[in-house]
């Protein structure tokens, strides 16, 4: 099953009611906020309503919120060969 | 003569904050840019729905009527129809939210 990725790219402050009503509809309550809704005629119209406020694109899966958090986490720069304790311990 | 603090009309008191008339190039290019990005999303949207072979009203409405940004002629990309301005075009800018609103058509013959 297909499914839109939304970002919130523009505020809507000052914009219609309708398209700040369409906003929380879809769940999107501050900029750069992604949600994933399926591609449905409904999830479409919507997103035409808001088309100049958001970036679009189809995906295969959702991603979790952890997930989005993990992607967005920068590489620590290391990484852990071995932990004490967690080894071969010499008895 | 320079800096911050020269002698400019808007400086030297009273409120005089222009607008200039026309877009800067670098406004043009954001426009463009903006322009284009509301052209991806709906041929995002249009291309997920074609592949359930459904379809609805507003893209087909926007599809028929709404010229894509490379068809648009650089008049109606950067100036709009206002009946009040001398020679009947004004810059976009002009627009309230002009950032966030799509106006791409304007009367044919102005």
């Amino acid at each position: 099953m297909a499914y839109f990725r939304i970002t919130l790219l523009r505020s809507a402050i000052g914009l219609p009611l309708k398209s700040r009503q369409t906003l929380s509809a879809l769940g999107l309550k501050k900029r750069m906020a992604t949600v994933y809704h399926p591609v449905t005629q409904t999830i479409a119209g919507q997103i035409m309503r808001v088309k100049e406020l958001v970036d679009v694109a189809e995906v295969a899966e959702p991603k979790t919120v952890q997930q989005m958090r993990e992607a967005r986490r920068p590489d620590p720069g290391y990484y852990v060969e071995k932990t004490y304790g967690s080894g071969d311990r010499i008895v | 003569m320079f800096g911050p603090f020269r002698l400019t009309n808007p400086l030297s008191g009273g409120l005089l904050w222009k607008i200039p008339w026309r877009l800067s190039r670098h406004q043009k290019y954001r426009q463009r840019n903006r322009l284009r990005h509301v052209d991806s999303v709906i041929s995002t949207v249009e291309a997920a729905l074609g592949r359930q072979s459904k379809t609805i009203r507003k893209v087909e409405m926007w599809k028929a009527e709404m010229p894509v940004e490379q068809e648009m002629l650089p008049k109606d990309k950067y100036t709009v129809f206002d009946r009040k301005v001398k020679r009947y075009r004004k810059g976009i800018h002009k627009v309230p939210k002009w950032t966030r609103v799509s106006q791409r058509l304007n009367p044919p013959g102005f």
